[in-house]
């Protein structure tokens, strides 16, 4: 197996030349939100992130998941959509032998594709998915407007992810805390997506910072 | 006009007035007021005129099932029709106007189709527009001619033309118990469900919970304000209101709209006007209760003829009281408890007239609690007055045989209270995909049986209905007698379309239009199949009932359309995006995507624009935007041996770094798509599709791997988006990249044709595959997309002492178009690789995906559509789709095929183009014609050449 | 309508594509007998009731499933990943 390129933030020079598809598009403050009251919903990208999908050969998904907690330190279950959120790395399984894998490390792809090795393939997206994330009392409200998804605490606790798609537009959303959403979607569809978003959010009244 | 308002009591807020405007009159109500209460307690009794006649129609019903009084409001010039003043909150500023009728309501000059009743009967439209027509009017033509009066004369409200400025939204929500309908069973429903712990949903029509316990008394409002308040404290209950279930669909998945702002003048910045509801529920209870059925006799549309219990519920939930003076006629008891309780309100109810023969006690005390003389053995045959109820008259009536006897009396008064029986709302039972059945005792339709997933609760499963005398019309004489007052259906109609032959109750439908306006028939529908059954001899529930289809009540477009409409339409942008607008670019919408149609500098036109561009091209160099082609990680130890599959040429044998062409198939032998694919390392390859077939080669290739060869250990994942592509094309295209690319020469030795090549531009990480669409010699570099702008800048900046110029999707096709390379408008799905000149990619050596279809006798033919160069001889501009003909313009011939792709050549100074063919080849050096007889009316004269057009033998690409 | 994918759980059917009858198997790649081939390329039986089809959950996990699904009623009796039934290893049942 070909060693793979490092995430593209590994170069400090790099990363203050990479541009994000909602630079110059984010309006930072609060919006819809009514006098007296406070937003109940927090839109933000999370930029920068090294983003890699992992799926593991048949038969080789334990030593796969082991590889995702040696290198992102998240202990995945054994059931669909099982996930583990930390604050420097995360992972979500979204589909049978495959997880989505995200973490702060500009050595985390790198460091994945040396651990899956021979058990999986390990593929860098992280140019490749803009990350939003909805936080808020009224975050599952919004989400709600935009994908036919059960994000309730039943059907989606903390950690956890799915594969889901608002029209033509692809989504993995992950539940990073109590009403805390990361929404993944195709960097191309970035600015409609969050155009979306803000416009879904306004009734709830949000803040962008 | 005089007020009638009670003073007390209803959910009315009688400190919150609220002005609006009717017609352009102001008036003034409550808060809690529909438009229809409103108006009612200000004395108007005149809503509307009726659809066909112009007939004076006032309110029949005081909920959804009003079919009358529909009004179009218009808010900043927006209009929106059809609204029912019975659902309709008013809220300061309201403008509402009555429909059908011109110049005004009370002088409708239409009225006079009254007059003309025959020549609006039933079938009318079938008969006059469809039949055989002699004479210079016939057919359509006649139907154009008529149109406009009959559009004017029998339409309903008028659509407005501005563009709706609403916002709409969707919402998805998922539940284990949904409860439409929160009536006191609704409620109960709810109640029950939540102290289970289930997660539930309820969902009112009407702007306050409660349903029927708004107006039929004190203990009923008591527990629904008891039960409501419990559901509020409870965190998995979610209540809405002004929300009505319309759809029941597959796998219990529910619609609904809601009317967040419809009630308020100035909605909040970002709340929608509707949310279109998509509930998933885990099971249903219908709790959507009754609705009460009036007769059918002469005059029964005059204003001023309501539904009993409509009268009781404006009286009590509204607080308006809809006459002073009231007679009330009845099949069953349910009548007598809302002549009681108007009574209470402050009606006078002068007499009951009952066509049972005998009444029982229940009944009696509340006849005498109401302070009416009771009339039983007795109907009404017929009322008076003109745009208001004076009095009517009353007959002896034999209930068992229908038969009027004895005089006629009359008996003054303002409001003829009707009630005729109950049919419980079916609609989402018969939706679910259930045949009502007809109850003998109830004379309605009941639920049937449920599969499980639904079940029908309180007066919807026909619990606690009073049941009737089953007499549906008194068959007096004197004037019209309705069955359909939104339609202007009446039972001669229902009897004319029998003695026409229509048996079936669908076809009974469609002929006389009957239950097909905005209200569904909610008031006629049982009405009208009792008629129908009387004209057939048969019994009610062998006619039918008809299938009830969503929506239930009228569901707006914008909401169903929600954020698919307008700017909030995805798009697909590259990384680059920016820098196309900032230099100029037309933005063109390809799918999803948006790409620079050509860059037009001030002055020139878009072919000006590509000719500059591809001329540049070709003489010192161009960049294009590559990024929205389709990318595909392919990796794992039979990854070549997939491909060798999936290709028709052989991908096992390509040396890492290397890229090659490759030209897929579909199983049946056609082409599916061409692109190259790159050797990253022994096992892993990146795939690049044409931008629209990303999606398809993916799916397909998805397929193969699971579940057709399950034993190859490939893993596949999208990385369009990954990358950001730019190709560099031009005899100076290795000078540019010569003087940004860093860790790595670009020479023809390190770089050959089709080799890839790692290095640095501005710092970031590139990749460079030197292959050529234009046939000059071209690189295409890949960098992670949020680099993009950086590396294209830096490419740029590279480029300018090289004359280097951005070029569009115009002058890439323009360049392909010289070359003869192929792209989706060549591989259409008809072609073969041989019809694309593509056969010397189709590999002998091993079979591959339609390899064993390909050389089918049609598909091997030569006299198929071959690909073809054409060039215009007559300077010309060819069209994109213009047939290709062996004719002149007077005599053309049949089609021998067709032109894919056109543009100006600069090469040539002249229009070209490619043409898929008949016989193409063997054509080569002969002339034809392009004719685009609809569009352009074109007819050119052509050469048919061999498609590549420039530099066939490719020197320029490998140099 | 909605289809309960083995891994994601229901889902509305927008998110899945329709991809062909489930019933079929694709001859030996080398075979040339044209009338096996012309069979899986074009017959189908198009039942009116219990049909087998491949559905992709093209916006979700992405796998291949096998729905068993009634035509008349669009009832659903079963959804499996899909278990291979294309490969030519299977025989014709
Ligand atoms: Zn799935």
């Amino acid at each position: 197996m070909a060693k793979q390129r490092p995430g593209f933030i590994a170069d400090p020079v790099m990363r203050a030349r990479a541009v994000s598809p909602l630079a110059g598009h984010i309006e930072t403050g609060q919006f819809g939100v009514a006098v007296g009251q406070s937003p109940s919903v927090r839109l933000g990208e999370r930029f920068g992130l090294s983003i890699a999908e992992v799926t593991a050969w048949k038969g080789r998904e334990s030593k796969c998941r082991a590889a995702i907690k040696a290198t992102a330190s998240a202990a995945l279950k054994v059931a669909p959509g099982s996930g583990s959120v930390k604050t420097a790395a995360g992972a979500f399984n979204i589909a049978p032998m495959r997880w989505l894998v995200s973490g702060e490390s500009p050595e985390l792809v790198a460091n994945l594709a040396d651990a899956v090795s021979e058990d999986g393939t390990v593929t860098d997206l992280s140019h490749g998915r803009t990350v939003i994330r909805v936080d808020g009392e009224k975050s599952r409200w919004v989400l709600a407007k935009l994908f036919a998804v059960d994000l309730s605490d039943a059907a989606m606790p903390r950690g956890n992810g799915l594969a889901t798609a608002h029209h033509d537009i692809f989504a993995q959303i992950q539940r990073v805390g109590a009403d805390a959403f990361d929404v993944y979607v195709f960097r191309s569809f970035a600015r409609s997506f969050w155009h979306l978003l803000c416009r879904s959010a306004e009734e709830a009244g949000y803040r962008v910072d | 006009m005089t007020s009638h308002r009670i003073s007390t009591g209803g959910r009315i807020d009688r400190d919150k007035p609220v002005a609006f405007t009717f017609d352009g009159k102001r008036y003034s109500g409550f808060e809690g007021d529909t438009l229809a209460s409103a108006l009612l307690a200000s004395g108007v009794r005149l809503f509307g005129r009726s659809f066909k006649y112009h007939r004076p129609r006032g309110l029949l019903a005081a909920g959804y099932e009003e079919p009358n009084a529909l009004v179009t409001v218009t808010t900043d010039g927006a209009r929106e029709p059809n609204i029912r003043a019975t659902e309709l909150e008013i809220h300061d500023g309201l403008v509402a106007e009555s429909q059908n009728r011109f110049p005004s309501l009370a002088y409708d000059l239409m009225a006079v189709n009254g007059l003309a009743g025959k020549v609006f009967s039933a079938g009318f439209y079938y008969k006059t527009f469809m039949g055989p027509v002699i004479g210079p009017l016939k057919g359509t033509r006649f139907w154009m001619f008529c149109e406009t009066f009959i559009r004017r004369a029998a339409g309903l409200g008028a659509a407005g033309t501005t563009p709706d400025p609403s916002r709409y939204e969707r919402m998805n929500a998922f539940c284990d118990v949904l409860v439409v309908g929160s009536g006191p069973s609704g409620l109960e429903a709810a109640r029950k469900a939540a102290a289970d712990g289930k997660r539930v949903i309820l969902c009112e029509t009407a702007a306050s919970f409660g349903g029927t316990a708004n107006w039929s008394g004190k203990d009923g409002e008591m527990f629904a304000d008891t039960v409501l308040s419990g559901l509020k404290s409870e965190p998995n209950v979610q209540l809405l209101n002004r929300t009505t279930v319309w759809g029941y669909y597959d796998g219990n998945t529910l619609a609904a709209l809601e009317r967040v702002t419809d009630h308020v003048g100035r909605p909040r910045a970002g709340k929608p006007r509707h949310r279109h509801w998509v509930i998933r529920a885990g099971h249903v209870v219908i709790a959507t209760g009754a609705l009460e059925r009036g007769f059918v006799f002469p005059g029964n549309d005059r204003p001023g003829v309501m539904l009993a219990d409509s009268a009781q519920r404006f009286a009590c939930e509204y607080g308006a009281l809809p006459g002073r003076r009231m007679v009330v006629f009845a099949n069953n008891d349910s009548a007598y408890q809302a002549a009681a309780r108007l009574r209470e309100r402050g009606a006078e109810i002068v007499a009951i007239v009952d066509v049972r023969p005998t009444v029982g006690d229940w009944a009696q005390s509340l006849a005498a609690e109401a302070g009416a003389e009771t009339i039983p053995a007795h109907a009404v045959t017929g009322t008076s007055g003109g745009k208001s109820l004076t009095g009517v008259t009353i007959r002896g009536f034999d209930a068992e045989t229908g038969n009027l006897s004895g005089s006629k009396r009359r008996i003054a008064c303002d409001t003829l209270l009707v009630s005729g029986g109950w049919s419980p709302v079916l609609h989402l039972a018969s939706q679910a995909g259930a045949k009502p059945v007809w109850s003998d005792k109830l004379h309605a339709f009941l639920p049937p049986e449920s599969d499980g997933a639904w079940e029908a609760v309180g007066s919807a499963a026909g619990e606690g209905i009073e049941p009737p005398e089953p007499v549906f019309e008194i068959a007096a004489t004197g004037g019209k007698a309705f069955v359909d007052f939104q339609h202007d259906v009446t039972a001669d109609d229902v009897r004319l379309a029998h003695r026409e032959g229509f048996q079936s109750v669908e076809h009974l439908k469609r002929y006389t239009t009957l239950g097909m306006a905005t209200d569904q028939g909610k008031t006629a529908n049982v009405p009208g199949m009792a008629i129908m059954a009387a004209a057939l001899g048969k019994p009610i529930p062998e006619v039918g009932t008809t299938r009830f289809r969503p929506p239930f009540t009228g569901a707006s477009l914008g909401a169903l359309a929600a954020e698919r409409y307008g700017d909030l339409r995805p798009e697909r942008l590259t990384p680059m995006h920016d820098q196309h607008v900032a230099a100029g670019a037309n933005m063109y919408a390809a799918g999803l995507w948006f790409r620079p149609e050509s860059y037009n500098r001030p002055g020139e036109t878009v072919e000006e624009a590509y000719v500059r561009e591809a001329r540049n091209v070709r003489r010192n160099v161009g960049i294009v935007d590559v990024s929205t082609l389709g990318k595909i990680d392919i990796q794992g130890p039979d990854a070549g041996e997939f491909l060798n599959r999936v290709y028709t040429n052989n991908f096992g044998s390509l040396p890492v770094n290397k890229a090659r062409y490759g030209l897929m198939l579909r199983e049946d032998g056609f082409a599916l798509d061409d692109g190259t694919t790159w050797r990253l390392s022994e096992d892993r390859f990146l795939m690049t599709t044409t931008t629209a077939n990303a999606g398809r080669v993916m799916q397909h290739m998805e397929f193969y791997l699971e579940c057709v060869w399950p034993d190859l250990r490939v893993n596949l994942t999208s990385v369009t988006d990954q990358w950001a592509g730019a190709a560099v094309s031009g005899p100076k295209s290795r000078d540019v990249l010569a003087a940004c690319v860093k860790l790595t020469k670009v020479d023809n030795d390190t770089l050959p044709f089709m080799g890839i090549v790692h290095g640095k531009i501005a710092g970031a990480p590139v990749m460079i595959c030197r292959l050529s669409f234009s046939g000059e010699r071209a690189y295409e570099v890949y960098c992670g997309a949020h680099h993009g702008p950086h590396v294209w800048d830096a490419l740029m900046n590279a480029g300018a002492s090289h004359d280097i110029q951005p070029y569009g999707l115009e002058a890439l096709g323009t360049l392909r178009i010289e070359k003869g390379h192929v792209t989706g408008a060549e591989i259409d799905g008809r072609t073969t690789a041989r019809d694309l000149h593509l056969d010397w990619m189709l590999s002998k050596k091993k079979p591959f995906i339609g390899s064993a279809m390909m050389d089918r006798e049609g598909l091997t033919d030569p006299r198929r559509w071959t690909l073809v160069g054409v060039i215009s001889l007559s300077g010309e501009k060819l069209r994109g789709g213009s047939h290709i003909v062996d004719g002149p313009a007077e005599k053309p011939g049949r089609s021998l095929g067709h032109i894919t792709a056109m543009c100006y050549s600069p090469l040539y100074g002249k229009y070209i183009g490619l043409a898929l063919v008949e016989n193409g080849v063997a054509r080569i050096g002969t002339r034809g014609f392009a004719t685009d007889p609809a569009r352009s009316k074109t007819h050119i004269p052509v050469e048919f050449v061999n498609h590549v057009f420039y530099d066939p033998k490719g020197g320029r690409m490998h140099g | 309508m909605i289809i309960t994918c083995p891994h994601c759980g229901p889902r509305d059917l927008a998110e899945f594509t329709y991809q062909g009858d489930a019933t079929l198997s694709r001859p030996e790649p080398a075979s040339t007998d044209q009338e096996a081939w012309n069979a899986y390329v074009y017959d189908r039986a198009n039942p009116a009731g219990e049909h087998r089809e491949y559905w992709q959950h093209a916006g979700g996990c992405r796998k291949f499933l096998v729905v068993t699904r009634n035509t008349l009623t669009h009832a659903i009796s079963g959804v499996e990943f899909a278990p291979a039934t294309g490969s030519s290893r299977r025989k014709r049942s």
